[in-house]
């Protein structure tokens, strides 16, 4: 209990340290947001373009694939708000020897990789996902339930963890490896699918989204049950299932990475 | 306080002809070599002793400071620091140590100095009351003062190296592990933080090893060295030990009117050197002639040269720490005499 206080503690406290440090550059804030609304409403009107040629896309009509798309946008702008770091160990940190510096001080160390760093551009993207899923819920024909609602917005934080888990899994091959920011790369470009109906891609892709590499689940199947409620078990459980076991491998894989770790010269 | 024990370091290394050709090669057939960056090293450090950690270029100083502040895991051997192991339980461990890379900042890059701190406070825990008191003795002994509310990017590289003493002492750790603290500084700012040091060692009794390539640090800071090079421990003793017993040596420098009357000096068979105890080396102009001062007074010396052939300008030099040093690093001296 006492360790988990500590751990929002020292969140907070990394938090407001990248606040101040984003306010010494404002002009570089400012600009990074407006770059990612950019990135969305360019993604948006891609959509809009589709649906203007065809009402509906496998059974998906304009404003659920709309959802869908605004659904996909929260658990992956939390993830790239506050876990954004684990990119630099995979790409430059363990090649360059700055891993050292984690390793001298009195916190974990994939606990402090991962909060240091407030990658504030992704409020763009978190926003983005937020007001797409407000703008449609009413026009949605949703069954409303209570159960719904809770699992919905339960499941936003394990949804999260997937995309984490998949970075930490990744970023700790660098251990051995030195460099495995492009691994991470190739993953995580596959999230690109999550955003549309799993239903749209053939057989390979979806076995891909689904049980390889499972983006799927960070959007796709947790939206689908909340549309239709069907299948909780599937649809949410194994959110959380996934997300909990991904997790524990990006950790063990991280905890035994440490113990490779050969630094670099000075 | 320090035992080390035995302490060994593998790395594995991937061999690779050369050019892209070679790393394709080695993409898909690696040819894996066992480097020993530290070949069983042992040596121990009492508390409230400044150690002097010296080794030249690629020696394994760096990898043995890794393996103590429980960056690198040993391939075997141990070292127990104030009675842990810093690999086992790393995060008790570090508490009790402050750690100083010279080539590297654990400041806030962007933020004024003093948000550092402020989050070094709650990263180690350390008590409002406590803060305060140790920021005031850092601030004394480091002179913080002027630039603690510039942002770590606007710093020279002495404020910075100040700074980072000051960050890695916050916590009030039993030892200090300093790489190259003085590097790329000026004569002025080096004494600082020397003077810096030496007060803290002083009036904490914290125990502190200290790798650096000016040997005027090891000098002024610390009494004992460890010498190592291609990861084995050549050295271990106080510095007035390896004076005495390596100071013997005399350097006589002189300049020819004509090269070629180097061939009349027969120092060797006039006064009997062994190989050890004397070379000649000549760039074409100088020439240099270090000698054993107890085989040959250097009276003796300068009236054989002078004897026998006519020099242009000629001085005896005393051999010094940085001589001694030059000469045990290119393995001119034989350390197990």
């Amino acid at each position: 209990m006492k360790q988990i206080k500590r751990a929002f503690r020292m969140h907070r406290i990394f938090v407001a340290q990248e606040l101040k440090r984003m306010m010494e550059y404002k002009g570089d804030f400012i600009i990074g947001i407006i770059g990612f609304l950019f990135v969305q409403a360019s993604n948006l009107l891609f959509l809009t373009l589709i649906f203007s040629n065809i009402p509906s896309l496998m059974g998906w009509d304009y404003t659920q694939v709309v959802f869908i798309y605004g659904f996909s946008l929260i658990p992956k702008g939390i993830d790239h708000l506050f876990f954004d770091n684990l990119w630099s160990i995979g790409h430059f940190t363990v090649r360059k020897g700055d891993f050292d510096k984690y390793l001298t001080r009195p916190i974990n160390t994939l606990f402090h990789v991962m909060v240091e760093k407030l990658q504030i551009d992704a409020l763009g993207e978190f926003l983005m996902g937020v007001a797409l899923v407000c703008v449609t819920l009413p026009k949605l024909q949703v069954e409303w339930s209570v159960l719904r609602v809770v699992l919905i917005l339960a499941v936003i934080p394990f949804a999260t963890l997937i995309y984490t888990g998949i970075k930490i899994a990744t970023a700790a091959i660098a251990f051995w490896t030195k460099k495995s920011g492009d691994i991470t790369y190739m993953f995580y470009m596959v999230n690109d699918f999550a955003k549309y109906p799993v239903g749209i891609y053939n057989r390979a892709i979806q076995t891909i989204i689904t049980y390889i590499i499972p983006f799927a689940f960070t959007a796709f199947y947790p939206a689908y049950f909340f549309l239709t409620g069907e299948n909780p078990l599937f649809n949410i459980g194994m959110t959380v299932v996934i997300s909990v076991v991904l997790m524990s491998i990006g950790i063990l894989i991280w905890n035994r990475g440490i113990k490779a770790y050969e630094s670099a010269g000075a | 306080m320090i035992h080390v024990d035995n302490l060994r370091k593998e790395f594995k290394k991937v061999n690779k002809e050369p050019g892209l050709k070679g790393s394709f090669k080695a993409l898909f057939k690696p040819n894996y070599e066992i480097v020993t960056a530290v070949d069983g090293i042992s040596f121990d450090v009492p508390k409230g002793e400044i150690l002097g950690f010296i080794g030249p270029n690629g020696a394994g100083k760096s990898t043995v400071i890794k393996m103590l502040t429980g960056i690198l895991t040993p391939t075997s051997g141990q070292c127990i620091i104030n009675e842990q192991n810093p690999t086992q339980n790393r995060k008790k461990y570090v508490k009790e140590i402050g750690v100083v890379f010279g080539q590297r900042t654990q400041l806030w890059w962007d933020l004024p100095l003093r948000e550092t701190y402020a989050v070094l406070k709650e990263i180690y825990e350390v008590e409002e009351s406590e803060y305060k008191k140790r920021m005031e003795f850092l601030n004394e002994v480091l002179e913080l003062d002027d630039f603690i509310t510039s942002p770590v990017r606007t710093l020279s590289l002495g404020q910075r190296m100040r700074a980072d003493i000051a960050a890695s002492m916050l916590h009030n750790p039993k030892v200090l592990f300093l790489d190259e603290p003085t590097i790329g500084l000026d004569v002025v700012v080096k004494d600082n933080i020397r003077k810096a040091i030496e007060k803290i060692n002083a009036e904490e009794q914290t125990t502190v090893i200290l790798t650096t390539h000016d040997l005027a640090d090891i000098e002024l800071l610390s009494k004992r060295i460890v010498m190592i090079d291609k990861g084995n421990k050549v050295f271990d003793g106080k510095i007035a030990d390896l004076k005495s017993k390596y100071g013997q040596m005399r350097e006589l420098v002189f300049i020819l009117e004509n090269i070629k009357d180097l061939e009349k000096l027969e120092y060797k068979s006039h006064f009997k050197f062994k190989d050890d105890d004397l070379s000649v080396t000549n760039d074409g102009i100088s020439v240099k002639v270090r000698f054993n001062n107890s085989v040959a007074p250097v009276a003796d010396m300068l009236s054989y040269t002078l004897s026998k052939i006519s020099v242009k300008d000629i001085s005896v030099k005393d051999a010094d720490i940085e001589e001694i040093i030059r000469r045990l690093y290119k393995q001119e001296v034989d350390l197990n005499d």
